[in-house]
């Protein structure tokens, strides 16, 4: 089952546009900052940006965080509203259902292969960011500075990036929960990916409020930017860990309440 | 002998409408089934309650002897069904469309799977299909492959929703000829349809539903079976009433309707008198006249307030 | 009901059971129950002065509601007031310790070693050398609760201080002092600092202006670890690709601007409040007050003066009086004070409007000498 929605996925041309779109925005960036020389002021712009200027080896988490705040969620919000929407809207949800696939079974699977998707794309944004990074910009083979200012060994730096890889990819579940959960409610993919839109820019709206701030620490884009903190120096574990719970919690609940909605209700597409 | 499909009792309300209201279907071993109704009667909502795609109100359904849809996991591979037109992922071909739903569910063997696919694109006449996407599909090919989809695991039963709809007049008549062939290879048939004649040619039991309601099910051969009278075509339609005295049921141009179950009787008497004969039969009552009687106008009609 | 209406029921009514504990969970731990204990507030006082040698690594937040008009001098100082400061703190003793102020996309670490400070920015590539002063403008080091309760309570006297109970800060018990300052003329209602019970380390300190009803500040650890950390933590070496530059220092052109103005003699005591010896100070410049009640005056030199000027006539609420124009926020009184003879003085401190411009007076009516 979790092949045939990989399978599904991966075959899909819309995937792959999907995903170059997605590195088109960091290659652009990186070619303009070499041409201009003007990397962001202090407080403002991506983080690592303008550490970028003196080691290109680090343009894989630019690209990350360049791409983190819209790009990726909304790419992962469409795939993820697409998958039983879109299942519907097509009318392949019917015969999947009357295989049987299993309708919890199914959640999960588009479940996964969200996730793989997520994953890949992430995947992907890190090495042609680490390619533009080395072919536009110098690059320091020996190591790297941390945020705190010690330096990093190589291999601390490899171990570091692909941690950031890893909870970038698992702040998007949060997202992606959204775009399932919704997906199950509507027969339109293009209705549950505005949802799971429109709930990242509430969030991110109340994450900027202060009258919000009671209910800060729960909104789903709160920890986003805490990869950062992996390349502090010592690691601050803090927003990291929060970050993977509330996700964890988003993923639950959200699973919770989509497989509730789905087994007990009418396919009529 | 358990009933391949059997329902009791079984409603479907969608906020206020009653599209499926209390229907007992019997459907038995070796049946091929006709489900007839008018557009809107509520054929597709019978057809996904029995599939377990959307769950009744109220009422039970048993597939092949089991509740559904509780048992659908070991129900479901056995059953082939093809539910309101074809549904295929558009940019793959009907090869890789066919492996991936034969692979989403239990009961596929992933070894016997290309051969599984080839045998029933040869058995619905895509046999020579290219790698094409089903994006470029004619209609026919669709529906071929939808069917194609619904035979895949050799099903014991095959659960057809309107299984012509966009078929040529060759195309319908091939359909008829495979699912008569699946037949007589043992599997049960229940095929649902708003088209008379497609029953009446395929059909061993017929239930006929009426905007929700089952008003008839029945042997095809017992409805249509004769009624006791004979059907006399003559130019002298007039003098038919002199010679059988009393027996004339009905007249109409050079058309009598004679009581007497026995023809050759009737047209004995009528050329012994000098009526001229031009043809004589049994008179069985069409499938239309039995649904027309049975069921009332079209649920599709809606009637302004006077 | 019929099956489907049950099977709608008890899914829905099991992911609602799983929403409704996992909302209560965080009022539930906050809800959790400090235990007290009946140390007398002199004792506290004592041990929260005492606890500079206690090491400790944690992360702190302080929040500040003031929102102060400012130059562009003072921005960084004036941030730590009216924002939110997120610091991380390893902290092995007085000279020996490291603050990182984080941002989003960066930090500043503020590393205190014997000689002075290195401070670095991560996002700008520079490492800054400092020398301790015995008058600077409050850097992220100060508003650290453990530093600034150690601050606020060690000029306290026994009478101002009482005993509010206990809560739990970052996890530990923490019993609550309550000073209320007695100098006339102070702006601060009452500062309460949370001290913990095992080590006197002051966990949380709120400070509440005469008035007001939130805290003006409210500094407070979030996590806290106890014991001595690694040097090798504190210890900052410049990285090679670094910019390294002396680090600048605001109050040094005020300080040099109070050198070279012509010689003023500072009154002795200024709307009731005693001057304050300081070392390394010119005389034109002078800190009055006790405790937390302090006011600072400090010259301006010409080339400020109508900038600041502009600034606090624009800034809401804002009074200009004979003597020059002055402004509160939360606790803190600001006045720029312009004698006839065309020298400024900008007096700034914890103390209310009216005292202020009673001081402002003070000085409007000095002479050269
Ligand atoms: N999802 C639905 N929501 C509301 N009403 C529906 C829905 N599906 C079908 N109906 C209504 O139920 C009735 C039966 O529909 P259907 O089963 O599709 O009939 P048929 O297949 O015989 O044409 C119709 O009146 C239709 O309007
Ligand atoms: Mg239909």
């Amino acid at each position: 089952m979790i092949g045939v929605e990989l399978s599904k996925l991966f075959r899909r041309p819309r995937t792959w546009t999907t995903i170059a779109v997605l590195n088109a925005l960091p290659v652009l960036v990186a070619v303009l900052v070499r041409l201009t020389d003007l990397a962001p002021r202090p407080g403002e712009g991506p983080p690592f940006l303008s550490a970028v200027l003196t080691n290109g080896a680090l343009y894989p988490l630019a690209a990350l965080a360049i791409v983190l705040p819209l790009f990726l969620p909304i790419a992962v919000a469409v795939v993820a509203g697409d998958s039983v929407a879109g299942e519907a809207q097509a009318g392949t949800l019917r015969y999947l259902l009357a295989r049987p696939a299993g309708r919890t079974r199914l959640l999960v699977a588009k479940l996964v292969s969200v996730v793989a998707f997520v994953l890949v794309t992430v995947l992907v944004v890190a090495a042609v960011g680490y390619l533009t990074g080395t072919t536009v910009f110098d690059v320091q083979p020996a190591a790297g500075t941390s945020v705190s200012g010690t330096s990093l060994t190589q291999e601390e730096l490899v171990g570091r990036t692909l941690l950031a890889i890893g909870y970038v990819t698992v702040s998007m579940l949060g997202v992606a929960a959204f775009g399932l959960f919704f997906s199950t409610l509507t027969d339109s993919p293009l209705a549950a990916a505005l949802g799971a839109l429109a709930v990242l820019v509430a969030s991110s709206l109340l994450f900027t409020l202060d009258a919000a701030s009671p209910i800060a620490p729960y909104l789903p884009t709160r920890y986003w930017l805490a990869f950062v903190d992996l390349f502090r120096d010592p690691v601050l574990w803090r927003d990291l860990t929060r970050g993977l719970a509330l996700q964890g919690v988003y993923v639950g609940v959200l699973l919770a309440a989509a497989w509730a909605n789905f087994t007990t209700k009418d396919v009529t597409s | 002998m358990t009933p391949v499909i059997s329902t009791r009792g079984l409603v479907k309300r969608y906020g206020r409408i009653r599209a499926v209201d209390g229907i007992d279907l019997d459907v038995r071993a070796g049946d091929v089934y006709g489900f007839l109704g008018a557009n809107g009667s509520g054929k597709t909502t019978t057809v996904r309650m029995l599939l377990g795609l959307v769950l009744p109100t109220a009422g039970e359904v048993a597939l092949l002897g089991e509740r559904m849809p509780r048992a659908a996991r070991r129900v479901l591979p056995r059953v082939g069904a093809l539910i309101e037109g074809p549904a295929h992922h558009g940019h793959l071909s009907g090869r890789a469309n066919l492996a991936l739903l034969d692979a989403a569910g239990p009961g596929g063997s992933r070894r016997t799977r290309t051969r599984r696919v080839q045998e029933v694109l040869e058995q619905v006449g895509l046999g020579g299909v290219d790698r094409r996407p089903v994006r470029a599909y004619s209609l026919g090919m669709r529906q071929r492959l939808g069917l194609a989809g619904a035979l895949l695991r050799r099903p014991e039963l095959l659960v057809l929703d309107e299984p012509t709809n966009g078929l040529d007049p060759q195309g319908i008549s091939e359909v008829r000829e495979l699912l008569l062939d699946l037949h007589r290879g043992g599997t049960t048939v229940f095929l649902s349809s708003h088209l008379l004649a497609e029953v009446e040619q395929l059909c061993t039991r017929v239930g006929v539903l009426d905007r929700g309601h089952l008003v008839l099910q029945e042997e095809l051969a017992t409805l249509t079976a004769p009624t006791g009278a004979t059907v006399v075509h003559t130019p002298a339609a007039d003098r038919v009433r002199a010679v059988l005295d009393g027996r004339v049921l009905a007249v109409e141009g050079s058309r009598v309707v004679v009581r007497g179950a026995d023809p050759a009787e009737v047209n004995a008497l009528l050329v012994g008198a000098g009526v001229p004969v031009t043809g004589l039969a049994l008179q069985r009552p069409t499938l239309e006249e039995v649904v027309l009687a049975a069921a009332g106008s079209s649920p599709d009609r809606v009637e302004g307030a006077r | 009901m019929s099956a489907r209406a049950h099977g709608v029921w008890w899914r829905w009514g099991a992911v609602g059971a799983l929403v409704a504990v996992l909302a209560a969970l965080p009022a539930i731990v906050g809800a959790l129950p400090a235990s007290d204990a009946a140390v007398p507030a002199a004792d506290l006082r004592d041990a929260a002065v005492g606890s500079a040698d206690v090491g400790f690594s944690g992360y702190a937040v302080s929040a500040g509601g003031l929102r102060l008009p400012v130059t562009q001098q003072l921005t960084e100082a004036a941030d730590l007031f009216s924002d939110r400061t997120t610091m991380r703190v390893w902290w092995r003793g007085a000279d020996d310790h490291r603050v990182d102020v984080l941002g989003a996309a960066g930090e500043t670490g503020v590393h205190r070693d014997a000689g002075g400070t290195w401070t670095w920015d991560y996002e700008s590539s520079v490492a800054a050398r400092g020398e301790p002063a015995s008058l600077a403008l409050p850097s992220p080091p100060d508003l650290l609760p453990s530093s600034l309760g150690r601050r606020l309570l060690s000029e306290a006297t026994g009478g101002e201080l009482t005993r509010i109970g206990a809560r739990r800060v970052a996890g530990r018990d923490a019993l609550g002092l309550r000073l209320v300052p007695a100098e006339p003329g102070s702006s601060v209602d009452r500062v309460d600092v949370w001290v913990d019970r095992a080590t006197g380390l002051p966990l949380q300190v709120e400070v509440v202006a005469a008035g007001a009803r939130q805290p003006a500040l409210d500094t407070r650890f979030l996590d806290l670890d106890l014991g001595v950390p690694p040097a090798s933590v504190v210890a900052f070496t410049p990285p090679a690709d670094a910019r390294i530059v002396p680090a600048p220092d605001p109050l040094s052109a005020a300080l040099d601007s109070g050198r070279s103005s012509p010689a003023v003699q500072l009154p002795a005591a200024l709307a009731g409040l005693p001057r304050r010896p300081l070392e390394g100070v010119p005389p034109a410049v002078g800190v009055y007050g006790r405790g937390v009640t302090q006011l600072a005056v400090v010259p301006v030199s010409p080339g400020n003066t109508s900038g600041l000027r502009r600034a606090l006539h624009a800034a809401p609420g804002s009074v200009v009086g004979p003597a020059g124009v002055r402004l509160a926020a939360g606790p803190l009184a600001v006045m720029l004070v312009e004698t006839p003879d065309l020298r400024a003085f900008l007096l700034a401190g914890t103390v209310t409007l009216d005292a202020v411009a009673e001081a402002g007076n003070g000085i409007w009516r000095l002479r050269p000498s």
